[in-house]
């Protein structure tokens, strides 16, 4: 399959801060890749590198084709991460109006634009002013705005930042539209579960390094299935059941721990509990876990996802200035 | 359409779409004839003061009538300035002089009202006239001023009229409000005039000699060999200097308002994120040079509006006038300067003034650089009234070749003529400045547009250098 995206070693320097370093992954044609990372990863700013809005510093890219984003502008549709429209515009004039700047007749914006905030639900809101509607009304229109001239390829940065479940969920059927239409997606997130329901491909960034490039299952296969065990269970005794390569306790209540025993590649969870319960182990709960890719980011960068990495970066950002 | 007309049609419709717009560019034209008509109402309004006059003993007897004099002699200046306004409507208009005086009476006699005296002298009333010099008459005075009594019976000054020691008329006035000096202007001048004429009556010389050489107004009329008939200076020749500097006001609130415009334009689309959306349609060019083009669009409106106001009273009132001012304007190739002027002089503030809202979310974040630069804006305001008197003057000629000066100080400077050699240089400089300062704003604006650092000289700088790389 063909990339409609390649980044071969680009870097991003900010003075004496290196915010994106030795970066190298593709996207191929009608798919959707997730690019994960904590905020302060390094996302927002490859985002605007492959969109040609600041340039790399080091390595090179190619979208579509082109050297630049810049070049190929009018194939791309792109969402920011902090969101904004004219607050004064209907839907409908700030969709076309968009929708034109990237070479989409006025007309043919105002009446796609009716069609696809019908499909939303929004048709009621067409004729209302931007700051009239709700956020997740708003993130809608500005997302319709960002692909009513039919982009090949599509550029999200945090989509589902600040909505609601009802509204993640509609904007998750929205993605999976738009690389059912042979657009290809790339949508960065901090949070893993709409990576893991949506991505055929996935690219986790930590502290402007990539950590890992491939599908989801390839990146939980990259972490151990555990057990989760509640009782009063020495490590010790927990360790030495079978398939167990290691034991961790996750939290202790009195003498009742939580531990996480890691299984061996191929370790059976079955067999490791009927040698708990026959060798006299006091088990009050237990559970058999696969790893998500939440695990599987930490597994790989020893990072939390949900973990703020910008103010360090601000920090060093500051410094450099 | 390509994408700089866009987003100068979009900046154009936000504003020209809105009530507030309207509402603010039609403020000057109301501003500017209130600003003509409250003095106006303010002097038909004002009220005629009742004032009684007492001669302090025998010392001071005749003041009474001198101050009385005083008032009749006003009186009929009043008439006649009331007369020649009548007589100059008769000429504006081509009406007969009866139709103008009919119409005048018809409107509630304007400039009759406009003339009117302010001060009447009433009969001294009896608890005054009855009460013994001194103390008592003062408590009597103090009576009457503060006596709530109907308007037309209410006494608002007493004039007590007297002779210091060397024998020299004086008054102390007393009036029902501490702040008005109407009557004691009036008085301080009738008794310099009755001095005056005592004086030269105590020389030989008669009272009604005194009177007649006060009377007299000497008629000097200027002559120029730069006047349109070679000799006498009419309001013809003076009319380019007056719109010399109509053109450099108006300029300047033009060029200062349209970048302001711009200021809060970018300012409102860096605070609700939208910047970063323009940037991927469109390039910081585009985007700088269409938001630049669609407010000049809404400059050129406002302007178009107030001289559209302005053409229509000028032509409705004073016809003459108005065939004057575009004579001016047309054959003296004023409006070339005021054209160049107003596209060099809004460029260069206008990218200036964007690149600055580029940095900012709120009009406080942009405080930190609007302070110093409006604050070197108000200069050119003071200079060009200079201008226009000593166009010569070596300030004025230093600080027109300041390209930041140039376009209010040179059409201010137009009507004395000044040497090509500055013309065509200031406007050199101050293109060249505006080139210069759309590239500075244009690689600040790409850098700001993506920014997250607080607006600072430093950081300012910083921007312009690298350009938002």
């Amino acid at each position: 399959m063909a990339a409609a995206l390649t980044l071969d070693g680009i870097g991003k320097r900010y003075g004496e801060f290196q915010a994106v370093r030795d970066l190298s992954f593709s996207v191929e044609r009608g798919t959707i890749c997730g690019f994960l990372g904590p905020n302060g990863a390094g996302k927002t700013s490859t985002l605007r590198m492959i969109l040609g809005l600041q340039p790399q510093t080091e390595g090179r890219l190619e979208i579509l084709g082109a050297p630049d984003g810049r070049k190929v502008r009018d194939r791309i549709g792109f969402l920011p991460e902090e969101r904004g429209l004219y607050k004064k515009m209907t839907p409908i004039d700030a969709i076309a109006f968009f929708g034109a700047l990237k070479g989409l007749p006025t007309g043919e914006g105002k009446r796609r634009a009716r069609a696809m905030l019908k499909d939303q639900g929004l048709e009621h809101a067409q004729t209302k002013k931007m700051k009239e509607l709700s956020k997740g009304m708003a993130q809608k229109v500005q997302l319709i705005a960002s692909v009513v001239h039919g982009p090949e390829f599509v550029i999200l940065d945090e989509p589902f930042s600040g909505l609601d479940p009802v509204n993640q969920q509609g904007l998750e059927a929205m993605i999976r539209g738009l690389a059912a239409n042979g657009s290809t997606v790339l949508f960065s997130t901090h949070v893993m579960q709409h990576a893991e329901r949506l991505c055929d491909k996935v690219v986790l960034l930590a502290r402007g390094r990539k950590a890992f490039e491939g599908t989801v299952d390839e990146a939980k296969a990259t972490t151990r299935r555990f057990l989760e065990l509640e009782g009063e269970i020495a490590e010790d005794a927990a360790k030495a059941l079978p398939g167990v390569v290691a034991v961790e306790t996750l939290r202790t209540e009195g003498a009742v721990r939580v531990l996480k025993a890691q299984l061996a590649p191929g370790g059976r969870g079955q067999d490791a509990l009927k040698a708990a319960f026959l060798g006299g182990l006091d088990v009050r709960r237990f559970e058999l876990r696969e790893p998500t890719l939440h695990d599987a980011f930490i597994g790989l960068t020893g990072d939390d996802p949900d973990q703020d990495q910008t103010v360090r970066r601000e920090t060093v950002s500051e410094a450099a200035r | 359409m390509n994408r700089t007309l866009l987003i100068a049609r979009r900046e154009f419709a936000a504003y020209a779409k809105t009530v507030g717009f309207w509402l603010s560019l039609l403020a000057f034209p109301m501003f500017a004839v209130l600003g003509g008509a409250i003095p106006i109402l303010m002097r038909t309004s004002e009220p005629v003061r009742a004032v009684v006059l007492v001669e302090e003993g025998p010392g001071a007897q005749g003041l009474a009538g001198s101050v009385r004099d005083a008032l009749r002699a006003d009186a009929e200046r009043r008439a006649e300035n009331a007369r020649r306004a009548q007589e100059q409507a008769a000429k504006a208009t081509g009406m007969p002089k009866e139709a103008v005086a009919a119409a005048e009476k018809q409107g509630g006699g304007l400039s009759a009202s406009l003339n009117r005296q302010r001060l009447r002298i009433v009969d001294t009333p009896a608890a005054l006239a009855s009460a013994a010099p001194g103390e008592a008459q003062t408590e009597a005075a103090r009576d009457l001023l503060t006596a709530d009594v109907e308007r037309d019976q209410r006494i608002d000054s007493i004039v007590f009229l007297t002779r210091d020691a060397t024998g020299k008329p004086s008054a102390r006035v007393w009036t029902r409000r501490a702040t008005d000096d109407t009557v004691e202007d009036f008085v301080r001048d009738a008794l310099k005039t009755t001095n005056r004429r005592e004086v030269f009556e105590g020389a030989g010389i008669d009272g009604a000699v005194v009177t007649d050489t006060e009377r007299f107004r000497p008629e000097v009329t200027a002559f120029s060999p730069q006047s349109v008939s070679g000799g006498e200076v009419s309001f013809r020749d003076r009319l380019p200097t007056i719109i010399g500097l109509a053109s450099a006001f108006i300029l300047w609130s033009l060029i200062i308002t349209g970048a302001s415009i711009l200021l809060n334009s970018v300012m409102e689309e860096k605070s609700n994120k939208i910047l970063e959306v323009l940037l991927s349609s469109a390039s910081a060019t585009e985007i700088l040079t269409g938001k630049v083009l669609g407010v000049a669009l809404l400059t050129l409106t406002v302007m178009l509006v107030w001289v559209g106001i302005g053409a229509a009273g000028l032509i409705g009132t004073r016809p003459d006038w108005a065939a004057d001012v575009a004579s001016v304007i047309t054959e003296g190739g004023m409006i070339w300067y005021f054209v160049a002027y107003a596209v060099g002089g809004y460029l260069m503030y206008a990218v200036l003034f964007a690149a600055i809202g580029a940095f900012c979310e709120t009009p406080r974040d942009a405080q930190t650089l609007m302070g110093p630069i409006m604050m070197i804006l108000v200069i050119p305001i003071i200079v060009v009234q200079m201008a226009l008197r000593t166009p010569d003057a070596p300030l004025v000629k230093i600080m027109s070749w300041i390209p930041f000066f140039t376009p209010f100080l040179m059409p201010a400077r137009a009507p004395a003529d000044p040497p090509p050699v500055e013309v065509f240089g200031t406007m050199a400089g101050m293109f060249a400045t505006a080139l210069l300062m759309v590239w500075i704003a244009g690689r600040a604006f790409r850098a700001g547009a993506l920014s997250d650092v607080k607006l600072s000289w430093k950081t300012f700088g910083h921007a312009i250098r690298s350009g938002g790389r």
